[in-house]
């Protein structure tokens, strides 16, 4: 059988989870392996998410926010870009494919660019192959 | 190489001025240990314990580490070598300390040694800076004509490494630790109360010291010090178990520098740059 990964998304509010919405009710297709967490914003992202979902069995990590320059709250995503610059960082220094974690900016008009990015995302997760390194062995 | 006696006749003698003088409640400095090579750091907090002060080749600790202990608007002096003034700098950059409340009694020092193995420190597992960055007085002379050697030439080998390697290495790193936090208790950046990894709710990570749990704590730890960290290595060196962390530290502090080119802890204007941004800021970053 072949391997389907296991993608958290994580997406914000007034962007990315209104570009996922717009993707649905456009009925475009896209693979089901993302399941999407709702934040109010990509600055509400603890970094310790990251490494605890892969810890807990995700292959992959897709993080999604409003463009620069367009976040509801003025600069959340500004903060968010260092941020997560710095866990893909971390992530690569230690070992782990960087190749797992990913950060899109996707705005609430664009269904179609979600749907392409999830495509793209789970390809490359599946050519990675499942994620041993972090995950907790039972 | 440093006059070790020079400098601790300075520090007492600045250390009793200080405290006659009204000016400071306490000063910070290095005391007497069961032996000469194990000093203890030391709050004299009257004439009388002056005394006790020493200084010499053995006295690495971070004294920035117990200034966040006294409440604020204390008046306290302080001993700080190179990476200390920067732990200093930043920790005003932080605003949890004020600059008017502090006075920097700096110590220019080279030749510091590590008591476990008798090693000298040097930029292999520190900054490598010899002169404080920011003093009142200055209690020696200043370190002039070493040769400048980056900081970060150690991290070439762990750099050129296959990644599964790589995890392979800190994989048996990490499950050295024994959850002791003593790398926690050491540095002077970590001051959250309470730490993440003693919060229940959330449960961040497993307490028992094995694996994914050390992994999480040492991630996450490397996290909240990037663009803070400022490579004093104490915490590797307060580590029974010998876990390299100053490998991991080097190298983020080295990305943040690429990233949003700023060095932690070298100058009292700054912002960290992980509470900062810039508009103009690439996205290539996240590539």
């Amino acid at each position: 059988m072949d391997f389907e990964p296991k993608i958290l998304g994580i997406a914000c509010n007034w962007c990315t989870y209104t570009g996922a919405d717009l993707a649905g009710t456009t009925r475009l297709q896209y693979p089901q392996n993302v399941r999407v967490v709702r934040v109010m914003c990509s600055s509400r992202i603890n970094p310790s998410f990251i490494f605890r979902a892969l810890q807990l069995g995700a292959d992959g990590v897709l993080v999604g926010g409003c463009h620069p320059g367009d976040c509801h709250y003025n600069t959340g995503n500004l903060y968010a870009r260092r941020r997560l610059a710095t866990t893909k960082k971390i992530l690569e220094f230690a070992g782990i494919e960087p190749g797992r974690f990913r950060v899109e900016w996707i705005s609430a008009s664009e269904g179609n660019r979600f749907a392409e990015v999830v495509e793209e995302f789970t390809t490359q997760v599946k050519n990675l192959g499942p994620q041993t390194k972090l995950k907790i062995q039972e | 190489m440093t006059d070790f006696k020079k400098i601790e006749e300075n520090l007492k003698k600045e250390a009793k001025r200080l405290l006659e003088s009204g000016e400071v409640t306490v000063v910070l400095a290095y005391g007497k240990g069961f032996d000469e090579k194990h000093p203890m750091p030391f709050a004299a907090k009257s004439v009388a314990d002056v005394d006790n002060i020493v200084f010499n080749e053995y006295c690495n600790y971070n004294m920035a580490r117990y200034l966040v202990r006294y409440p604020q608007g204390t008046k306290i002096a302080i001993a700080v070598k190179a990476a200390d003034s920067r732990a200093v700098i930043q920790l005003i950059q932080e605003e949890k300390i004020k600059k008017e409340n502090l006075v920097l009694l700096g110590i220019p020092v080279i030749g510091m040694k590590n008591p476990k193995t008798d090693e000298v420190i040097d930029s292999k597992t520190t900054c490598g800076m010899h002169n404080p960055v920011l003093y009142d007085v200055l209690l020696g002379e200043e370190v002039h004509g070493q040769k400048i050697v980056s900081p970060y030439d150690v991290l070439a080998e762990y750099e050129a490494m296959d990644k599964d390697a790589r995890w392979q290495f800190w994989k048996d790193q990490f499950d050295k630790c024994i959850r002791c936090y003593a790398c926690r208790k050491a540095c002077p950046m970590c001051y959250c109360d309470p730490c993440f990894i003693d919060q229940n709710k959330p449960k961040w990570a497993d307490k028992a010291p094995q694996s994914p749990g050390n992994i999480m704590y040492h991630l996450t730890r490397f996290h909240h010090l990037a663009g803070r960290c400022i490579d004093c290595g104490e915490c590797s060196r307060a580590c029974p178990v010998d876990i390299p962390l100053y490998l991991f530290h080097k190298k983020v502090a080295k990305e943040c520098e690429e990233m949003f080119n700023q060095v932690s802890g070298m100058s009292i204007e700054d912002k960290p740059v992980l509470v900062n941004f810039r508009v103009e800021d690439s996205d290539k970053i996240l590539e």
